[in-house]
């Protein structure tokens, strides 16, 4: 049975019940933060789409600013200037290596980290950090969330995920530490939550108790896991020290968010902008609308400066019926050359893009400090595959969007040599960011030519 | 460990579990050692050696270097595995010689006592770490403790899962959103259970079923003399009035007045009359609201339309020969409810119950009546006594409350938010005892409860059994076996069949399976519900009538309602709830053949029978197949059904050997199901061929279709009651089931067969097994860690 739910506005309670009880429209966009020209910040999003693309209707022929835009980035070509495509970069360690099958778990687990992931289905999973969380923790405590995960399609699934790779690896792309990834909110309403508080909205002397109120709670819970630490075997200590420096980043999320509050910092980001959800929509492309509203928001308020989103799970067997594919995705992804089948891939690889193109005008419609919240973004869209067909972890397909603070030369196709790794591309973005990190998984340099126009 | 030594209880423990002890002789190891060279090691030379040895090495298995009985022992990983292979005759592979079976029988038990032997002189019951609790027990855990029954854990990240589980405690991991999430929840939940939140008016719509015929009652709850309609089970959060609004579809019968009934709890609150020619477009019309006082909690509210006996309704609601009715009755669109308006409290509701078991006249018994009942709900809470320092901090926590909000309530919940982010309640904890006797303990009687009730429950122990555990009294003879009966009959056993069944039989699957609607379009949300219940219902039966767990496999009964009747070609079955049925002999019976199985190894257009063969392979006979290698080509699907058969497509496929090793194992299972499409429908043909469900076993037992493959699996059960026994451990324990665990496991089928193959027979060797009383200390992991062996 569907449920949705709204919330009544004071105006229609004293108004009393009865047919009038209409509810209001919700206001628009508010106007967010008041900031002068040229501060604001550099934000960074990661969109994953699963199981490849269709490549011959991804990479542009032509390099430089003169490409023809290819089938599959039709739905964005209005943001033409706003866009750069990268071919040639690559993830060496997504590939077997000895390993055996696997190559989705692969994919996944190292498109934003570089790393080759260790094949286990226990406990003893083990990536590299994510270039999402490289700047993250540089640029966290600004923001009540360092970084904020999202996606449309999680766990839960049983069984192991990929070719005895625990589903750790397909559920998250973002990785905290080697042994923590950080899974995606999947449930818009419990997104909204997050940012917004249950329904509560409470006044800022009754937020600033309850701040006080946690940090104690949170103070106590250290103590008491610190004493039980020691009482316990080494396994243990393991569980329990994840646990505190868990306990010790709420903290400090907590104590930013207290500072905020009482330098009457983010009055403006604790105003929702749009409607609670009330859960998961049944279609997909209002599902994934709602989640890019919720990650544009959460830029827009200044809650957080880092993304990243998951349009599905690697190895994902969501079917698209909408625009005639009832098929499991990942299924057909193994198309044999068979051109019904691509041609469902490609429809579907345009969907996704088509849906990352209503997520950059809806930036592009955000007014931010001297210009757009798109203007002031830096986006990366892409896959940990590139033919999904042969599990190919080179040449992947790799879209950068927006203004990125005028960092880099947008409006063209540019090319690298094979098997240049994609992290290359990672510390460049970070410079950007203002994050200096000089080597990140199996970086071999910085990037060149983001950022002049010749070539 | 009073009086005991380890090696005792451990001896012990085997000891219930029918094993006799070992008994160490020099001239019984000599006697033993001579059947080994004159017995086993001829057997591997000849039937084995050939593809495994030093040189050749097939499957990474050599066995030439096995020169003494020794190595059994010694070498015990890579021996359990010879030993299932052998003992399945899923080796040597179909046309290489093999060994009489007499000859078989004597090397597989030579080699299951050896094993068993060494496992007796070496006890280890494995490690449990640190334990999160999953969303599930958290769920269940608030529910039993705060009478809180909205699933708040739903909301936390899903728990990754291990071995096939999601309560796995290596694998559950505690990211930073999560902690966040605890932190918000517990207050949520402490402020929810008080009745203290800010009741902001909300308006929840609730869509009625399009399935639903509104020409039928539409549950067992709607009266007799009604027809279509909604009904919800909506949470009222404070005494309020609430407003109720219905919005109807279609048109009322211009000839005869239609009336609709509003029923709270089963009482008529009002009888509204509906009346409106279709022409008219005025929306109001379409609605009607009432307002009511409603009381705090859990209430059924159903709306149904009055069904009038003197008109004949068949005329005008026929179905026509189409599936379209030929005039859609006037019927419910949506229901919603809004509020609280009015609220005049918080309620009596069960969770003010629950957390309020006293009450302070006055000033002075504030402070008092605080501490007891945050001491009683940490208590159940963190599972054990709380000890002073404990108590005098929840106080304090009591006093902030109580001082920031002015109020004696607001003090109780700040103390069980307290509670509910304590690591104590969020962690399964085990403490290695300050003084032990040996590397390997008894664990303490509260932790024994904690592992009875998150394994039977999901949930913190209740107050008997956590009595019994505080009193000492767990481990006294038949108190133990007795608990475990009791919890099996307890309604909380539901969790075994969520959890466990839900896991075992990916179950859990089913809801976010997509069959495609134009291939099959019966299939919707009512069926899929159905599917599910009824896998539900019957492994609940299993459970509560203590039966054979052979009945998974095969069993004269299921439950159905009208729809799955139907569905399966079972006549008699009439209205929406599922009852028992019994089944005439032939296409159904055990989970093999449930419609809710045979979905959830499908593909959305098609069966598939490597899917199938692989899930019985995986969760029925504990021999899962290795993953595949990259680069395997496709099946050419739009030809099934139209130039070739599935089968020989398949069939085709494994034509290349590097293919052929696994899918002959289970291809032949896949293709007895054959007679079920990808919705588990019953079908004879595939397009425009016959349907050929003949098979064969790994070990060469052929059959003809699904029934004789079923009562093939029964009569001969030991490799599923292995398996079962296997995946019951390991989400009993949290933890894989390791190669040191296998005797056990072993010993555990041995009395479980001794004992009809009741499902208690299995869960109490389990719970009465060194693996789930004892624990090793950490000093001695490192020597018993996978992979210390060469050749393993």
């Amino acid at each position: 049975m569907l449920v949705t739910r709204k919330s009544l506005s004071r105006r229609s309670m004293l108004r009393g019940m009865g047919a009038a009880l209409a509810l209001p429209a919700l206001d628009a966009m508010i106007p967010s933060l008041a900031r002068g020209a040229g501060q604001s910040p550099l934000r960074l999003a990661f969109v994953y789409v699963p199981n490849g693309i269709i490549m011959k209707h991804w990479t542009p022929v032509a390099e430089g600013r003169d490409y023809v835009m290819p089938a599959a980035m039709e739905p964005v070509a209005a943001h033409r200037e706003q866009l750069m495509v990268l071919s040639g970069l690559s993830q060496k360690n997504g590939r077997a290596l000895g390993d055996g099958p696997g190559d989705h778990a692969r994919a996944a687990a190292s498109f934003l980290t570089g790393f080759h992931p260790k094949k286990t289905e226990g406990a003893d999973i083990h990536n590299g950090v994510s270039v999402d969380q490289v700047a993250a923790n540089a640029l966290g405590a600004a923001t009540r969330f360092p970084s904020l995960e999202y996606g449309l399609e999680g766990g839960g699934l049983v069984g192991n995920c990929d070719s005895g790779y625990s589903c750790a690896y397909t559920n998250s792309i973002a990785w905290s530490g080697p042994q923590t990834p950080l899974p995606p909110e999947l449930n818009p309403r419990a997104a909204f939550e997050r940012l917004f508080g249950d329904g509560e909205l409470h006044d800022r002397a009754t937020r600033l108790k309850l701040a006080r109120q946690d940090r104690s709670l949170l103070d106590s819970v250290l103590e008491d896991a610190g004493q039980l630490k020691r009482s316990l075997g080494a396994t243990d200590q393991l569980k329990l020290d994840e646990y505190l420096s868990s306990v010790r980043a709420i903290e400090r999320r907590v104590q930013t968010a207290e500072k905020q509050d009482i330098e009457k910092k983010n009055d403006a980001s604790r105003d929702p902008t749009l409607p609670k959800p009330a859960g998961v929509p049944t279609t997909y492309e209002e599902y994934a609308r709602l989640m890019f509203d919720l990650m544009a928001v959460a830029f827009q308020t200044d809650s957080t400066r880092v993304a990243t989103f998951l349009m599905g799970r690697e190895g994902s067997n969501r079917t698209y019926r909408s625009i005639g594919v009832p098929e499991a995705h990942h299924g057909i992804s193994h198309h044999m050359g068979s051109v019904e089948k691509i041609d469902k891939l490609a429809k579907i690889n345009r969907l996704h893009v088509e849906l990352f193109g209503s997520f950059l005008a809806k930036m592009k419609s955000i007014p931010d400090g001297d210009g757009t919240l798109l203007d002031h973004t830096l986006l990366l869209y892409g896959s940990g595959l590139s033919d999904g067909n042969a599990h190919s972890h080179v040449d992947l397909p790799v879209l950068l969007a927006g203004g990125a603070n005028g960092a880099f030369k947008m409006g063209r196709h540019v090319r690298y040599a094979p098997e240049t790794p994609l992290n290359n591309l990672f510390l460049s973005l970070l410079e950007t960011a203002g994050v200096r990190e000089e080597a990140l998984g199996d970086s071999t340099g910085k990037l060149p030519r983001l950022g002049e126009l010749a070539g | 460990m009073k009086g005991f030594t380890v090696g005792a209880l451990f001896a012990l423990g085997l000891f219930a579990l029918g094993l006799m002890l070992p008994v160490r002789s020099a001239a019984a190891d000599v006697g033993r050692e001579c059947v080994y060279q004159s017995q086993v090691r001829p057997f591997l030379k000849q039937y084995c050696a050939g593809c495994h040895n030093a040189r050749v090495k097939t499957a990474g298995v050599a066995v030439d270097g096995f020169l003494t009985g020794e190595t059994i022992g010694a070498q015990n990983g890579a021996w359990e595995k010879i030993l299932r292979k052998i003992r399945t005759g899923e080796m040597p592979p179909p046309g290489l010689p093999r060994a009489p079976q007499s000859t078989v029988n004597d090397v597989v038990q030579f080699v299951g006592e050896e094993l068993d032997r060494a496992a007796a002189a070496r006890p280890d019951p494995g490690r449990i770490t640190a334990h999160r609790l999953n969303r599930a027990e958290y769920n269940n855990a608030v529910r039993d403790l705060l009478a809180v029954d909205w699933r708040p854990a739903d909301d936390f990240p899903a728990d990754d899962s291990g071995y096939g589980f999601d309560n796995i405690a290596d694998v559950l991991s505690l990211p930073p959103v999560l902690m966040e999430k605890y932190l918000a929840v517990a207050g949520k939940v402490s402020r929810q259970a008080l009745g203290r939140v800010r009741l902001d008016a909300v308006l929840d719509r609730y869509t009625a079923p399009r399935n639903r015929p509104q020409n039928q009652r539409i549950s067992e709850a709607a009266p007799v003399g009604s027809r279509g309609g909604i009904e919800v089970e909506h949470r009222f959060p404070a005494d309020a009035t609430y407003l109720l609004r219905v919005r109807v579809r279609f048109a009322p019968d211009p000839k005869v007045p239609e009336f609709l009934d509003f029923r709270l709890d089963g009482k008529l609150l009002k009888r509204v009359e509906v009346k409106f020619t279709p022409s008219d477009e005025d929306e109001e019309l379409r609605r009607f609201e009432i307002k009511v006082p409603v009381t705090a909690g859990r209430h059924q509210l159903l709306l149904s339309f009055l069904r009038d006996d003197s008109k004949n309704e068949s005329p005008t609601l026929e179905i026509a020969a189409g599936g379209k009715l030929r005039r859609n009755p006037l019927g419910v669109d949506w229901l919603e409810i809004g509020g609280p308006f009015d609220v005049t409290g918080p309620g009596n509701t069960a969770s003010r119950r629950a957390v309020l078991t006293c009450k302070p006249a006055g000033a002075k018994d504030e402070e008092p009546c605080a501490l007891s009942i945050l001491t009683r709900l940490a208590r159940r809470a963190w599972r054990r006594p709380v000890t002073a320092s404990e108590s005098a901090r929840l106080l304090r926590f009591y006093r902030m409350g109580k001082t920031d909000s002015g109020e004696f309530e607001g003090g109780i919940e700040l103390g069980l938010k307290s509670i509910l982010v304590s690591p104590h309640f969020l962690f399964r904890v085990e403490r290695e005892p300050a003084v032990r006797a040996a590397d390997v303990y008894r664990i303490s009687d509260l932790e024994l409860a904690s592992r009875l009730s998150f394994f039977l429950w999901s949930s913190i122990p209740d107050e008997t059994l956590l009595g019994l555990a505080e009193r000492k009294a767990l481990q006294r003879p038949g108190v133990l076996e007795r608990e475990v009966r009791r919890m099996l009959a307890d309604p909380r056993a539901a969790a075994l069949t969520a959890n466990f069944a839900g896991q075992w039989l990916h179950l859990r699957n089913l809801a976010s399976m997509k069959p495609d609607p134009v291939l099959f379009p019966e299939f919707d949300s009512a069926l899929r519900e159905a599917m599910q219940r009824e896998t539900e219902m019957f492994f609940d039966a299993v459970v509560h009538e203590d039966r054979s767990v052979l009945d998974f496999l095969d069993a004269p009964f299921t439950y159905l309602n009208q729809r799955l009747a139907a569905y399966y070609g079972v006549a008699g079955v009439e209205g929406q709830r599922l009852r028992r049925v019994e089944l005439p002999a032939g296409t159904r019976g055990g989970v093999l053949t449930m419609a809710s199985v045979l979905t959830v190894t499908s593909y959305p257009t098609r069966t598939s029978p490597v899917i199938r063969g692989k899930w019985v392979l995986e969760n029925l006979l504990g021999a899962p197949p290795p993953p595949p290698p990259p680069d395997v080509p496709a099946l050419k699907e739009a030809a099934i059904g139209k130039t070739m058969s599935m089968r020989q497509q398949i069939e085709q496929h494994r034509a290349d050997p590097s293919c052929a090793a696994c899918h002959a194992k289970m291809d032949p299972i896949g293709f007895a199901l054959e007679n079920y499409d990808a919705v588990g429908r019953w079908r004879t043909k595939e397009g425009g061929f016959e349907i050929d469900a003949s098979g064969r076993m790994p070990s060469g037992e052929s059959f003809q279709n699904a029934s004789e493959l079923k009562r093939y699996l029964r009569a001969n059960p030991d490799e599923f009651v292995l398996c079962l026994t296997e995946k019951l451990l390991t989400y009993a324990l949290g933890r894989g089931v390791e190669r040191n665990d296998k005797p056990l496991v072993r010993a555990m089928a041995r009395d479980a067969a001794r004992d009809n193959y009741k499902f208690s027979s299995i869960v109490l060797g389990i719970v009465r097994g060194a693996p789930f009383q004892m624990r090793r200390a950490t000093e001695i992991s490192v020597q018993t860690k996978e992979g210390r062996h060469v050749g393993d």
